[in-house]
């Protein structure tokens, strides 16, 4: 497409990346098929292809306004259209790049400030967190409905393995995922011991910055970045770990972020880069690790299965078909699901900025995994995971957690 | 030699760019948002301006208004809103045309049916679905493959365009050969007229009495009346599909060995050409297996019953090898097939990949002409100095030359459209058509020009009158008037009948 | 311009300033055909002769004067045909004839109708114009698509003169079965047939039988034979029965006094009152003997989703069936600015037209 951007963005950093990313969009609107909100909302304000336009516009030299802000809000950063774009538009970049304009350039009313700080600073702590939801807990009856999505039932997490392996990876150490599901890293921790590799947490490490950047703090995001990054260099750096292992696939998409977020930044940009490279979905570093796997598992007792494929493993992370095959192998009978491109809704905090676009993709994506009568709902991610959970008394769980039920003690 | 009796009025249609008066944006969207919900009216610049264009961003208008109602009912009242304002009424679906016929008009209004998603029914037994216009076509063969039944017309924008653009295209699409184009599959629609008044035309059965007035519409580009429900016919699923795909070392070979397979009295259910450019640009993105050092690929489909497909693709290979393939590779299991396909169906926009971008051209040609034209194509590349990358629905002889060009450099998008105009002026020279799918929006009126006489175009503007007397739907678009055609000053050439059409005029 | 064109254009333009109706005819064998058949001769018989006709393109030109036999004599040399099957109702219609009727054979059910073939087709307009609409290619869509608009006008626009037709490949094989059923149970199986993958380019029933068509490729019809079971008819009484039921020459046509042709959705159940009944189409045609009034008919094949056109018999309240009165409207104007005159064979497909 034509693009004349404005003098103050051309040539700037950002401006080149956005030029280019905008250039190569030809303006199809093949994405808008796979988008969610157009899917909703049928707004061309509300597909990819438009927001492209909108962004474009304001880097154009239009001021944005709350309208263009609204739209560019509804976006589910999915990423569902960069899987679509026969063109290869790095839409997740140019959306970053359009908010960040976009929010410099409009103010948004109080209590929407508001909202976004309490998220940021309560979501990311896990002290904090903890702590809220407990109290969350117990009020849960008198939480509007939405929100019950973030407040899943708790489950013992088991026992943490002891044993020591010469073959070692660095798990996250999560913000939301530990308070809520610590069976997931647990699991996570078991699975990989009965294969021979040790999970190891940095206590330095935290929160991926994930949340930060969905509410447009960016400096806090590279904060936790930086962070994060300093407290892992050393054992990477030794070789002492392997890989950085992530089983919340969101959060995997963002630490393999850090690279491009952390590319002007002369003081990390190499190390982010190792960084970035060095890390992996659980999904995507248990799949070479099957033939180890198959050998400490006995069959399957729950076998009909319905995925949930978190945008951030298909679309973010264009890991496809990795969980899938891992758990067929495994003895899974995975059900049918239509539109398995569509976002569940949840998107990071999502669920709770846009309740009732949310609302209606859960409802849907309910729909469709609950189709084929399945016993367990299967995901790859924590916040999917919550957020579906709510709407539904089916089981819920990490795939990890199936996988770790099948383990074998030796 | 203007004929009294048509008489054509010609007013409204070159305004698309002439801007409303002041205060009319307020008034009418004042008269709009009386009857339709909040949500459903846009009239802010920002709002405005991402429904300038559709598919084809040359070409861009921002509208006075875009209106996005959920009802036939809501579409009535806008229409008659208009009808009383005065308002042009620009109809859109997904806004992937590519000839501009969505592109808005300054002083008009947008309608979107991009609401209108519902497949409101799948009869099995009938083997149609009825479906409201903003469906995607791909929705609808997806929805009937419960019942081993398909929707045949598969334009390559299937994920994303929808059945009331088809029927306002007809579109066709790689399968359109054997199984026909969106007016051999559509058996009846419900619309609006530009008095808000419910017209039905066909139905479930297959003779309606009266002029033919639904093949009529279907292609009038949403100058006619508004669609709001569509009838489909389903068909039963071949039992298994292949493709053969085979190699050229020369373009013109290619082009005789698709005039060999019909000769031989085959009809594949697809026959699709791309030349090294284009394969070039899709593998990268779908990695289909194209043999990327042919000059030219030709895939070639067969379907039926798995004796039948066996039978034909021995055939087909055989003429292919007879005509110089130089490589036949045929597809060993679905996800082949689909795989090959794949990269046909996005070679468009993976154009976007090795330019920022292209002007895609529809002409068609009698399939004897192809290497022709390639040759002719060749010679344009060098007269205006832009790269050209081909792929043809080849057994229906229609042609997409992809002209590359770069849209922020000044002076080539003026290169890139005369280039365009070139082609399709030797397409009719060569007997052929300026449009074989695409339309003609605002982007072939030129050209239009060339392939009708005046009287002809007289003849489109009556057609139009008898539907729409006050002229307001989707104006300017589809037919050139008498002055634009004078502006252009080319000659009118009689199809295919030019003293010498064999000369290359340039 | 052709001596027997300039002929035509010259008695166009004379009935045109006269303002006196022609009745465009070609070799008269649809004669009995629309609401009224009226005015002055207008003999298009002499205007004929293949065009362009080029077997790999899978496309012929010709002028509307030419014979049916003709042009499918032609075609048959090249082992090609016009897949629609168009009536000869025993006669040797012309090519402008058969395209201005519009009418298709038992292949219509599978191949589609005639104006699915048409691409392209020169209009002689009341002004003496020459307009030409569509083309010789496959895919055309510039501007409307006049061309399959005169499919089936009845002349009202104007006279066609030349027609561009899609042709097709002649089927490597054909086979007809035929079983022993009664009519609700055919209707049933037509259907359930047509939504499988089965090479079948016609249906029929009539009088506790039902016939099946297969035509393809022989591995295509020994599967489909073995599947469907039934009697394999005789090669050349199988194409008899079928010839019979396009030209209308089966002696079910014979003995009625009315006959009522009704186009309903395939499914549609038997329509009470009937009579002695022929099935085609899969269901979707049904050409019924009956004596009801012309009313019932009417409102039982509107009620069904269809419409019903009086073939033969008694024409009170028109032949064909009433247009809603938005779709009367625009054929109004199309009529007014086509044919401001009104020569054009007034009043054959809608009566005051
Ligand atoms: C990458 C790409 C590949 C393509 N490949 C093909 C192909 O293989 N074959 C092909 O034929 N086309 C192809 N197209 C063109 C385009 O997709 C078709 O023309 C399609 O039918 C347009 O549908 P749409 O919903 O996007 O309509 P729009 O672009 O929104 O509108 C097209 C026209 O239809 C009118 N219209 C839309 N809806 C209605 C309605 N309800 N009532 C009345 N008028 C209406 C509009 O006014 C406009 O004139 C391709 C386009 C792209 C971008
Ligand atoms: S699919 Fe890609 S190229 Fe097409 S409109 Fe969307 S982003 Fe642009
Ligand atoms: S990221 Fe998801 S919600 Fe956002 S534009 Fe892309 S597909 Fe739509």
């Amino acid at each position: 497409m034509e693009t004349r951007l404005a003098d103050w963005i051309k040539g700037t950093t950002q401006g080149d990346s956005a030029n280019d990313i905008l250039r190569a969009c030809v303006h199809c609107g093949f994405c808008n098929a796979t988008c969610p909100t157009y899917q909703l909302l049928g707004d061309e304000l509300d597909g990819p292809r438009g927001r492209i336009y909108q962004i474009k516009q304001v880097l154009e030299g239009t001021p944005a306004t709350r309208n263009t802000q609204l739209h560019l809000d509804r976006c589910l950063t999915c990423r569902a259209c960069e899987t679509t774009c026969p063109s290869g538009v790095d839409y997740g970049h140019l959306v970053d790049i359009g908010r960040a304009v976009v929010e410099s350039q409009v103010r948004r009313p109080l209590n929407e400030r508001l909202l976004h700080w309490l998220l940021r600073e309560v979501l990311t702590r896990r002290g904090l967190f903890g702590g809220a939801l407990r109290i969350g807990r117990a009020l849960r009856f008198a939480l509007p409905r939405a929100l019950h999505a973030g407040l899943g039932e708790h489950r013992a997490p088991g026992a943490w393995p002891r044993r020591t392996h010469a073959r070692k990876v660095l798990l996250l150490n999560g913000c939301t995922q530990p308070a809520l599901a610590p069976s997931i890293d647990a699991a996570t921790a078991r699975v990989l011991d009965a294969i021979g590799v040790q999970a190891l947490v940095d206590a330095r490490s935290g929160c991926c910055g994930a949340i930060r950047h969905h509410l447009h703090d960016q400096r806090g995001a590279l904060q936790n970045a930086r962070r994060n990054i300093d407290a892992w260099w050393p054992q990477l750096d030794s070789g002492a770990v392997e890989a950085i292992v992530i089983n919340a696939s969101g959060c995997t998409t963002m630490v393999r972020e850090y690279a491009w977020l952390l590319r002007e930044d002369p003081a990390y940009a190499a190390r982010a880069r190792r960084v970035s490279d060095a890390t992996r979905d659980l999904a995507q570093f248990l799949g070479p690790q099957l033939p180890l796997l198959l050998r400490c598992v006995r069959p399957a007792s729950i076998t009909r299965i319905a995925l949930q494929n978190p945008c951030t493993l298909q679309h973010g992370l264009k890991l496809k078909h990795d969980v899938e095959q891992l758990l067929s192998a495994l003895g899974a009978q995975l059900l049918p699901v239509d539109e398995p491109h569509l976002c569940c809704g949840s998107a990071g905090t999502y669920s709770l900025l846009q309740p009732k676009l949310a609302l209606e993709l859960r409802a849907r994506k309910l729909a469709h995994l609950l189709h084929a009568q399945p016993q367990m709902i299967l995901s790859a991610n924590i916040g999917c995971l919550l957020h579906l959970a709510a709407g539904t008394a089916v089981a819920l769980r990490h795939w990890i957690e199936w996988i770790d039920e099948l383990i074998v003690t030796s | 030699m203007l004929l009294p009796e048509f008489d054509i009025d010609e007013s409204r249609w070159s305004g698309v760019a002439e801007a409303p008066a002041p205060g009319r944006q307020l008034a009418v969207a004042q008269a709009l948002r009386a009857l339709l919900p909040a949500d459903c009216v846009l009239s802010r610049d920002e709002e405005l301006h991402p429904y300038e264009c559709d598919g084809l961003a040359v070409f861009r208008q921002q509208p006075m208004l875009v209106v996005l109602p959920r009802t036939e009912t809501e579409v009535r009242a806008v229409l008659l809103a208009c009808r009383r304002l005065e308002v042009p009424v620009v109809a859109r679906g997904a806004g992937t045309g590519l000839s501009g016929g969505a592109m808005p008009h300054a002083a008009g209004v947008v309608l979107s049916l991009a609401r209108f998603d519902r497949i409101l029914q799948i009869d099995p037994a009938a083997r149609i679905a009825r479906v409201q216009p903003g469906v995607r076509n791909l929705a609808v063969s997806e929805a009937a493959a419960a019942y081993g039944l398909f929707y045949a017309p598969d334009p390559s924008s299937q994920i994303a365009c929808t059945i009331g653009g088809n029927v306002a295209e007809n579109s066709g699409g790689v399968h359109c050969l054997k199984y026909g184009l969106t007016l051999h599959n559509v058996l009846g629609l419900r619309g609006c007229t530009i008095d808000g008044e419910p017209i039905e035309l066909g139905g479930c059965a297959l003779d309606a009495p009266g002029l033919d007035l639904l093949a009529l519409s279907i292609g009038s580009e949403g100058l006619l009346l508004v669609v709001t429900e569509v009838i489909l016919k389903l068909l039963p699923k071949p039992e298994l599909a292949q493709v053969v795909m085979a190699s050229f070392d020369d373009v013109g070979k290619a082009g005789e060995a698709v005039a060999a397979i019909i000769a031989a009295g085959i009809i594949p259910s697809g026959l699709e050409m791309m030349d090294r450019k284009a394969t070039a640009a899709v593998e990268p993105f779908v990695r289909a297996g194209y043999d990327l050092a042919a000059e030219a690929i030709l895939l070639a489909e067969s379907d039926g019953t798995p004796d039948e497909v066996a039978d034909e693709v021995r055939a087909m290979e055989r003429v292919l090898q007879a005509n110089g393939a130089t490589a036949i590779a045929v597809s060993a299991s679905e996800a082949e097939r689909l795989r090959f396909w794949s990269g046909r169906k996005n070679a468009f926009p993976a154009a976007g990949r090795i330019s920022p971008d292209y002007y895609c051209m529809d002409g068609t040609i009698p399939r004897n002409r192809l290497g022709h034209m390639l040759k002719a194509i060749e010679r344009m590349e060098h007269k205006y100095g832009l790269k050209c990358m081909n792929v043809f629905h080849a057994g229906d002889g229609n042609l997409h030359p992809l002209i590359l060009f770069d849209a922020n450099r000044s002076g080539e998008w003026e290169r890139a459209d005369r280039f365009g105009a070139d082609i399709l002026e030797l397409c009719v020279q060569l007997g052929g058509t300026i449009t074989g799918e695409h339309g003609v929006g605002v982007e072939k009126l030129n050209s239009m020009c060339v392939q009708f006489s005046p009287a002809e175009r007289a003849a489109f503007f009556s057609v139009k009158r008898a539907f729409d007397p006050p002229g307001l739907l989707n104006p300017g678009k589809c037919i050139p008037t008498l002055a634009r055609c004078a502006e252009y000053g080319r000659m009118h050439v009689r199809h295919g009948q030019l003293p010498h059409p064999d000369l290359p005029r340039f | 311009m052709d001596s027997a064109l300039q002929e035509l254009r010259h008695q166009v333009l004379q009935a045109h300033s006269a303002s006196t109706p022609l009745r465009l005819r070609g070799a008269g064998t649809k004669d009995f055909y629309g609401e009224r058949c009226e005015g002055t001769l207008l003999d298009m018989r002499g205007y004929f002769g293949v065009v362009d006709y080029e077997p790999s393109e899978l496309v012929i030109t010709a002028r509307c004067g030419t014979s049916l036999s003709e042009l499918e004599g032609l075609l048959a040399q090249h082992r090609q045909f016009l897949a629609f099957e168009p009536p000869a109702f025993g006669g040797d219609p012309t090519i402008g004839g058969v395209i201005a009727a519009g009418l298709s054979g038992p292949r219509r059910f599978q191949a589609g109708a005639a104006r699915d073939f048409v691409l392209g087709a020169v209009l002689l307009c009341a002004q003496g114009e020459l307009l030409h609409f569509g083309g010789k290619v496959i895919k055309n869509v510039a501007g409307f698509d006049l061309s399959r608009l005169l499919c089936g006008s009845l002349g009202i626009l104007g006279a066609i003169t030349e027609v561009s037709l899609k042709v097709l490949p002649l089927p490597r094989l054909e086979q007809t079965l035929q079983f022993e059923m009664a009519a609700s149970e055919a209707l049933a199986l037509f259907n359930r047939w047509a939504g499988q993958p089965l090479p079948i380019s016609a249906t029929a029933w009539y009088d506790g039988h039902a016939w099946l068509r297969l035509s393809g490729a022989p591995p295509a019809l020994r599967t489909a034979c073995e599947r469907l079971g039934g009697e394999l008819l005789d090669a050349e009484a199988a194409s008899r029965f079928w010839r019979s039921l396009r030209d209308q020459t089966h002696p079910f046509f014979g003995h009625a006094s009315t006959l009522w042709r009704l186009s309903l959705p395939s499914t549609a159940p038997q329509i009470a009152g009937s009579g002695s009944q022929l099935i085609e189409w899969g269901g979707a045609l049904r050409w019924c003997a009956s004596d009801q009034p012309a009313a019932d008919m009417r409102q039982r094949a509107g009620a069904a989703g269809g419409t019903a056109l009086h073939w033969r018999g008694g024409t009170a309240g028109g032949r064909f069936h009433s247009l809603s009165p938005v779709v009367l409207e625009i054929h109004r104007r199309l009529k007014s600015r086509f044919d401001p005159h009104g020569i054009f064979n007034p009043g054959r497909l809608i009566a005051d037209l």
